[in-house]
């Protein structure tokens, strides 16, 4: 090959990815059009909701004159300087798969590719993936505000040209910090620390908007707390930063102007640490990847208490074992039980709302509300669950993975290995959600009828939800899928959620309207007549059957298709 | 065409290869034995430019791996033990890729595409996503791949692992076939007959190091069993008769 060798420009090296996207939508799969008709209708109302409300934003601070241009210049900072460090972190996320854990690396470091070639198709990859949610993200917001200020057109190019170099920059520094983590600490292990990492800044986050209360702006009677609320977010370094940069050339092109300063600013820094990025990755990758390709002993938790504990469980030998595998694969991944940490950052602030929630404000009514958002309340707990469910219960099965042969060879019945998944999810998320009923109810200070109503249904939708997640999850397995995200966004765990959502609003109506036919007498001091009485027990055994029903349906059905399986994975 | 020289890799304090010296001339096909975690896959992955060695240095058709990767790579073909495939490209497709990340001309491209699949049996499944190939035809595929550029030389971990005989005989057919037209193979094989069958040298490894190289006969003679077949000779040169008290299994 030597002399007659062409070398082709680094795009060259991305087609893999657009001939593997190309082929997949020629030979879409079964359950592919439903899933895209749906996430692409999801992902379409989002769109919308965030353009009227980036519109409806602009709109009312456009009524201030010059302290609504204020706010909108200072919030397009701000919301800058949040993608700044999202982006930031999303490079560092990106990075160390495109440059370091790619399975495709092997294949291309082995062929003469030069480095400088690897880093342009590796970065443009990152940027692809760590930049395509902000870019979804912004389109509707920059158009919501550009309408509500009646901009000219040549913001949608002043747009472009300060959107571009801005998702650059926050990257190319993440991918640095890529690049020196790894030549430090093994690739995997980099990994783990970063989700970690990530966790607790997206949990920090979290919390901290929480606890600011945007709401209180809301206000009108609080509307000199605005700018204050704005200036406690301004440092004598913001300036300095991109963010900065792009607010300004922002609401310059928003008034019709031109801020070639400040979009200068950003192209030049683009460049120079695409130039700097490009020489890192030169000098250290190989080094990095070389290190990434090394096998350490694994470090990990032995978890012997969990051998003590379930020895103590009234199980079987079987489901004991099968129920100490699970949880230590489960414990000894980071991806997995990390993800439990957010959940419970969630729950803390779900729970906050209703401490917060000030209904006594609303005369003669707060009782009313009160049980109103003790519905709210359970149909939310009850969504928590279907979301719990289809992340860590409905991808059970499949977890299994190429591994699933020992079960199928093993002399166990597949209808005691299904019930073993179910009662190990079950536990945990009837826990979860029970917490969250009688927490919520309690704060809210609701009727006994319908704290006690409500703690007993959640006991009945929590079978019924995890054993159709469980039996779907064994009715649609997908043993080949890299992690349990892939699983829950499959065909079944698509179906699954469908399915759970039309259960959690019948289930409400059966039993919110005997319950509020209830409590409209206790509010009048009259007695239930005879018939009422009958609908009322009537719609609750109805509740009850329905949540039985889906149940044993889902539990059967997934014992079935394990029991009807013609091809095992190994 | 390959000469690695002192060759060393160290994770920590635990040295997997350990001044590691081996030379592959052109037509030759050089045997890489050892048992499992001798360092044979180690070796092979730093010969490939996987690994970054500790020290040592890899010559590859005169080219010093680490100071002109692209021009020792592009004179290697790699075939690698756990080879990676896009599931989602077809074989012709992910032939043609292969071909331009070596910087294959297009108009040689198409010509040499049919050529490998058809020697290597795959024709009638260039269209078809390589996701539904098994794995001697995924191997196959791969071996296509790593012989399309017209290679100097060519790195093998563990070929015969998954194939039918057919697959086997006909990898071999192909292996003695591109020696006899001057291409340096170095072979790292559990299968000692197949060593015995097609190699002209042997390196044996233990624990990181060279414990004995040279011809079939002359390891024979090395192990004192001159009428021995291969497997008892390896077992006596990496010190373990490898048999179990199969009475205590049962």
């Amino acid at each position: 090959m030597e002399g007659t060798a062409i070398t082709r420009p680094f795009p060259f090296l991305l087609l893999p990815s657009l001939w593997a996207s190309r082929n997949r939508a020629r030979r879409r799969e079964r359950g592919d059009g439903v899933r895209a008709v749906l996430f692409g209708a999801v992902g379409l109302a989002v769109m919308a909701a965030l353009c009227y409300g980036a519109f409806w934003v602009t709109w009312q601070a456009a009524q201030y004159g010059e302290l609504g241009d204020y706010l909108i210049r200072i919030g397009l900072s701000w919301l800058f300087l949040t993608f700044l460090s999202f982006l930031a972190f999303s490079g560092v996320v990106a990075s160390l798969s495109t440059f370091f854990l790619s399975d495709d690396l092997r294949l291309i470091l082995a062929a003469p590719v030069a480095s400088r070639r690897l880093f342009l198709a590796r970065f443009a990859r990152t940027v692809a993936q760590a930049g395509w949610m902000v870019a979804v993200f912004l389109l509707p917001v920059l158009a919501g505000i550009g309408v509500a200020k009646c901009a000219p057109w040549s913001f949608i190019a002043t747009a472009t040209l300060t959107v571009a170099p801005f998702v650059v920059i926050p990257i190319a520094l993440g991918s640095l910090t890529t690049l020196f983590l790894v030549n430090v600490f093994p690739a995997k292990r980099a990994r783990d620390i970063l989700m970690l990492m990530g966790l607790v800044f997206a949990i920090s986050l979290v919390l901290l908007l929480r606890f600011l209360q945007p709401e209180r702006l809301m206000r009108v009677e609080s509307m000199p707390e605005v700018t204050d609320f704005f200036a406690t977010l301004q440092s004598p370094i913001t300036p300095l930063l991109p963010s900065f940069w792009a607010g300004e050339a922002l609401f310059a092109g928003l008034q019709g102007g031109r801020d070639l300063l400040h979009i200068a600013a950003l192209w030049s820094t683009a460049a120079a640490a695409l130039v700097i990025v490009g020489w890192a990755f030169q000098r250290w990758h190989f080094s990095g990847f070389s290190k990434a390709q090394e096998v350490r002993k694994a470090r990990f938790t032995q978890w012997r208490m969990l051998d003590r504990i379930a020895g103590l469980l009234p199980l079987s030998q079987v489901r004991k074992h099968l129920l100490i595998k699970d949880l230590k694969v489960f414990l000894r991944d980071v991806s997995q039980w990390s993800q439990l940490l957010l959940l419970v950052a969630l729950m803390m602030v779900y729970l906050y709302n209703f401490r917060v929630l000030d209904l006594e404000r609303i005369p003669y009514m707060s009782g009313f509300l009160k049980n109103i958002y003790a519905f709210l309340n359970l149909a939310m707990a009850a969504f928590v669950m279907s979301t719990v469910a289809v992340r860590f219960v409905f991808p059970a099965v499949s977890a299994e993975g190429a591994a699933f042969w020992i079960i199928r060879t093993a002399p166990i019945s597949l209808r005691d290995f299904l019930w073993s998944k179910f009662w190990t999810g079950l536990v945990p998320v009837l826990l979860l959600t029970e917490i969250l009923i009688v927490a919520g109810n309690e704060l809210l200070g609701v009727d006994p009828f319908l704290k006690q109503m409500s703690a007993v249904a959640i006991v009945f939708m929590a079978f019924a939800l995890v054993g159709l997640a469980t039996g779907l999850g064994a009715r649609y397995p997908r043993f080949a899928a890299d992690n349990p995200s892939q699983i829950a966004g499959s065909y079944g765990g698509v179906a699954f959620m469908i399915l759970a959502v039309l259960f959690i609003l019948v289930m409400i109506v059966l039993l919110g309207w005997p319950s509020s036919i209830l409590l409209l007498a206790q509010f009048r001091n009259r007695a239930l007549t005879s018939g009422q009485e009958l609908f009322i027990v009537a719609m609750f055994i109805a509740a009850a059957a329905l949540s039985i029903a889906t149940f044993i349906l889902g539990m059967r059905t997934g014992v079935r298709a394990l029991q009807d399986m013609d091809r095992t994975p190994s | 065409m390959i000469a690695v020289e002192n060759l060393v890799k160290r994770y920590g304090s635990f040295t997997a290869v350990d001044e590691v010296s081996l030379n592959v001339a052109p037509g030759q096909i050089h045997g890489f034995l050892g048992p499992n975690g001798a360092g044979k896959t180690t070796s092979i992955r730093i010969i490939a430019g996987l690994l970054k060695p500790t020290a040592g240095r890899i010559i590859v058709n005169g080219h010093d791996l680490a100071r002109e990767p692209e021009a020792a790579k592009a004179a290697l073909g790699f075939i690698p033990d756990r080879p990676f495939i896009y599931e989602k490209l077809t074989a012709g497709e992910f032939l043609r890729f292969h071909a331009g990340l070596y910087g294959m001309s297009d108009s040689d491209i198409e010509l040499r595409i049919h050529e490998m699949l058809d020697i290597f049996e795959l024709g009638k499944w260039q269209n078809e996503l390589v996701e539904s190939f098994s794995h001697g035809m995924k191997q196959r595929l791969v071996m296509s791949a790593a012989f399309l550029h017209r290679p100097k030389a060519v790195l093998v971990d563990e070929p015969m692992v998954g194939l039918d005989p057919r697959g086997a005989r006909l990898i071999k057919d192909v292996f003695r076939r591109m020696a006899a037209n001057g291409v340096a193979i170095l072979m790292s094989t559990h299968t000692l007959e197949v060593a015995q069958e097609m190699c002209d040298l042997i390196s044996i490894i233990l624990k990181g190091k060279i414990i004995a190289h040279g011809t079939v006969t002359e390891l024979r003679a090395m192990a004192g069993s001159p009428n021995e077949e291969l497997t008892p000779v390896f077992l006596k040169l990496t010190g373990g008769s490898g048999l179990q008290e199969i009475d205590e299994i049962v």
